[in-house]
């Protein structure tokens, strides 16, 4: 049994041609492609095969990309239980892997394996064929050593979809790489960020922020009191969005169904019980808590989304592009409950509730960096990070 | 105690869309089941809704054409509860921001004076699967048809202005002719694409304040909301007078036992935005053009015949109710038949015969054509009414114009003075009888000797003629 494909693509490809014809990529299985067990890590889709691919898939394989296989995931995505993202790269058995970023799993996967993580502008990605959890939150992310394949693999697959209604109108940004010229560039940094930092981790990011303004970047201190909103905020409009989303997961028409149940009730009962695992059952329970229970608090979360949203435009706007730090030190090794799993993400979450991209930067403290522009910077972030590691536009 | 009603009505109505609300499968329900699904109405994973830009102008012409305001922003939310029929353990509808808000409809009250009922509020949503309930062998099963599931709906909520079972039956009534006549929905009780549930709660006449209501389910037909809700009044009026309490729930209208009974309520969901479709937006260029696209509704369309016609209002309003019957009698009008005629002809005597030949007026054999020219024979005095009608007959048999069948079946009318003065001259030698009876001043014997006339001419002869010369003669007799 491979510990870190779940299924492997043993047809060889015609041969390829196009920007990615000499890319591997190995993907998560709740990206659809067409005949493969599309499964999402859950129990929920033991045995479903896919019916077409995924715009994603379609458009990585029109570039002439190679689609390896399927990689071990965490139960749709949620958190990194059982997560092998990341361990293809570190193999060698791909040159991109394509995970699913919910609340920060992406990146935290690109952490762990050393290497780049991506996290798209929401909406520049089409969803569609993607078996996710939280519609409004999240983004098909590209992880890679090194950038050039993930701008290559982000110009090969993003642009308006007709079969995904749910993409922002705007006009799809020009993805071309930018020269970044240092002395015209400011970082910015939230206050908070700072402050509520451990003492190593500040003087680890503090020697960061110094380096950077060695090479001639300023560095600008942002405020932003409400930052610790952001974790609140998702947990509590993640679980709702994701309660509905799964809510077609009652093995009528696909999925595993228990025998012996007495009527269509016990059916839903017993089937649903057996098709998530415990914390993604928790995550809907809670959900769905907020929906029944607990309505004005989700109201009320809404509002504060929107109000973050505004405010983080604002610091957008004050500086070229944020850093931000990506672990939480005080996280749990190996988090079981629900309350584990989100401290993980306390400083990942934002770019989910905001819909703005990321670019993880790994780093050899071992701590890495988040850099955030504002919505639709993709391509300008993706060229800082060019920058950082010695290539990019002269 | 003297109670007065207080109801108001909820109303689906199918729109006649040729696909479903968020995907392009077909909207067909009778066809063999699960043949119209794909991923998204049956809700694979990766599945994106997509809303259909037909469904929405279809369902906006609807709420104009109710005299509703199309707000510039609506969206979807997700009505969450599970069920066997509902594919994703939620239903897409509209319960924060409708389509449109406001509109009514204007009836006849029982007394004579018009009655204005508002609507409240016209919002958009997706149907449900169909379940079948079956035996095999001796287990009971239920069979889910996903055809239906996803097709697009307009649910109507009104004020709570009905007073009355007339009230809401008029309501019905009027509000399946202006719907109709906008082209969105076949608006058909007894084919499903309408349904009405009622609540009904009573109160002490002359005040003012709102007591629980109960809802009315399971009213197939107009005649059945009419029942049901007076039913329920009685009902609820009888338990106020023994001094029950009125409890919120839902009860069945059984049309067997002419009763309302219980039911255990469907679990009410919350109601969460949905994420995935996206805000619908409508500019008021947008909707300025939709109105351009409406048809003439028929309120305006009665008083254009009034005035143009100059039908009364009563006939007017008749006329304008139902766009095809409309259509046929401009139609007839254009092709130079009176209007009077036009009316008369049209309503009792071609309606009747579609009907009993279950032909749509639109698609009848006897197009408006045909009929006028038939009615123009008529107006020339070439045949009489009573040879008209069973030329009508004729030419929904066969394909031969009116002037064929007329000279084929030899319906000609003897309008020929002399060959009907001497058939008069005979019948006045065969009756002495009547015109002595006529001469002491019964004026019943004239009509007794115009039948005798007819009858001697085999019903050809012209009646007009006929009266005239026979009155003439008899008048002369009585001089003599």
């Amino acid at each position: 049994m491979d510990s870190v494909f779940f299924y492997r693509n043993n047809i060889k490809a015609a041969s390829r041609s196009g920007a990615l014809q000499k890319i591997k990529i190995a993907l998560q299985p709740n990206i659809s492609v067409a005949g493969w067990p599309t499964e999402a890590g859950s129990n929920a889709l033991a045995g479903f095969k896919a019916l077409e691919n995924a715009t994603v898939a379609e458009h990585a394989v029109k570039a002439g990309a190679q689609l390896i296989g399927y990689t071990r995931m965490s139960e749709f995505g949620f958190g990194l239980k059982n997560s092998m993202a990341g361990s293809a790269l570190q193999k060698k058995a791909a040159d991109v892997e394509l995970v699913l970023d919910l609340a920060g799993e992406a990146r935290l996967a690109a952490l762990r394996a050393g290497v780049c993580g991506f996290k798209p502008s929401y909406g520049l990605v089409s969803r569609f064929g993607l078996a996710g959890l939280i519609p409004s939150m999240e983004a098909i992310s590209i992880l890679s050593m090194n950038i050039k394949n993930i701008r290559g693999i982000l110009q090969a697959v993003a642009g308006a979809d007709e079969r995904d209604s749910s993409m922002p109108e705007e006009k799809t940004p020009d993805l071309k790489p930018t020269k970044i010229d240092p002395k015209k560039t400011t970082l910015g940094v939230i206050k908070e960020n700072l402050s509520e930092m451990p003492a190593k981790e500040r003087e680890s990011f503090d020697r960061k922020l110094n380096e950077f303004k060695k090479a001639g970047f300023s560095v600008k201190e942002l405020p932003f009191p409400n930052f610790s909103q952001f974790l609140a905020v998702h947990q509590i409009v993640g679980s709702v969005e994701a309660s509905s989303c799964a809510g077609r997961y009652d093995s009528v028409r696909y999925g595993k169904r228990e025998p012996q149940a007495k009527n269509w009730n016990e059916m839903y009962l017993s089937s649903r019980g057996a098709a998530f695992g415990t914390l993604l059952k928790s995550y809907l329970i809670q959900g769905a808590y907020f929906q029944f229970e607990s309505y004005a608090a989700y109201e009320n979360a809404c509002r504060l989304r929107a109000r973050l949203v505004a405010q983080m435009k604002n610091l957008t706007a004050q500086a070229d592009f944020i850093i931000i730090p990506a672990v939480n030190q005080a996280a749990s090794e190996n988090p079981a409950t629900l309350a584990e799993t989100y401290t993980q993400f306390i400083y990942t979450v934002f770019a989910n509730v905001t819909g703005q991209p990321v670019l993880f930067l790994p780093d050899k403290s071992g701590a890495g960096f988040q850099f955030t522009a504002a919505r639709l910077g993709d391509g300008q972030l993706l060229s800082l990070g060019e920058y950082l590691q010695g290539g990019g536009e002269k | 105690m003297e109670f007065e009603a207080v109801i108001g009505l909820e109303i689906h109505i199918e729109l006649n869309c040729a696909t479903k609300l968020f995907c392009d499968c077909p909207n067909n329900p009778g066809d063999e089941p699960n043949v119209n699904t794909c991923p998204v109405c049956l809700w694979f994973p990766g599945a994106s809704p997509r809303l259909s830009r037909a469904a929405l102008e279809k369902a906006a012409l609807l709420c104009l054409g109710l005299n509703a305001e199309i707000q510039p922003v609506s969206a979807f939310d997700q009505k969450v509860y599970y069920y066997p029929d509902l594919p994703k353990g939620y239903q897409l509808s509209q319960a924060h921001l409708p389509l449109s808000r406001g509109g009514w409809i204007d009836i006849t009250d029982e007394d004579g004076s018009a009655k204005r009922l508002r609507i409240h509020h016209i919002h958009m949503e997706e149907d449900v699967a169909k379940l079948v309930h079956e035996m095999e062998g001796r287990k009971p099963v239920s069979l889910v048809d996903f055809n239906r599931a996803g097709a697009p709906l307009v649910e109507i909520v009104t004020e709570p202005d009905f007073r009355t079972p007339h009230h809401a039956m008029e309501f019905l009534k009027a509000l399946r002719a202006q719907v109709r006549n906008v082209g969105s929905s076949e608006c058909s009780m007894e084919n499903g694409t309408m349904r009405a549930d009622a609540n009904i709660s009573i109160r002490t006449k002359g005040t003012s304040q709102m007591n629980t209501k109960v809802e009315v389910k399971n009213m197939n037909s107009v005649r059945h909301v009419g029942d049901a809700i007076a039913y329920e009044i009685s009902r609820q009026s009888a338990a106020a007078q023994a001094g029950e309490k009125i409890v919120l729930h839902t009860r069945l209208w059984d049309p067997e036992k002419k009763v309302t009974t219980p039911m255990r309520a469907k679990f009410e969901g919350p109601c969460v935005p949905d994420p995935c479709v996206p805000v619908i937006k409508l500019s008021k260029k947008e909707i300025e053009e939709l109105r351009a696209r409406l048809p003439e509704m028929p309120a305006d369309r009665a008083k254009r015949f009034v005035n143009q016609y100059g039908l009364s209002a009563e006939e007017a309003s008749y006329l304008s109710a139902d766009a095809e019957v409309a259509v046929y009698f401009e139609n007839l009008i254009k092709e130079g038949v009176a209007p009077r005629a036009a009316m008369h002809w049209l309503t009792t005597q071609l309606m009747p015969a579609a009907k009993d030949r279950n032909q749509e007026l639109s698609q009848a054999k006897v197009t408006p054509a045909r009929l006028a020219a038939l009615l123009k024979m008529l107006a020339r005095d070439e045949i009489n009414a009573n040879a008209a009608r069973e030329v009508l007959a004729h030419l929904f048999a066969s394909d031969a114009s009116p002037e064929e069948i007329v000279s084929a079946k030899g319906f000609k009318q003897v309008s020929d003075r002399g060959e009907i003065d001497s058939l008069i001259d005979k019948v006045l030698a065969d009756q002495p009888g009547a015109v002595a009876d006529f001469k002491n001043g019964q004026g019943k014997a004239l009509g007794f000797l115009i039948g005798q006339a007819m009858q001697a001419s085999g019903g050809k002869a012209n009646p007009k003629v006929i009266r005239e010369i026979l009155t003439k003669k008899l008048e002369a007799f009585c001089k003599a």
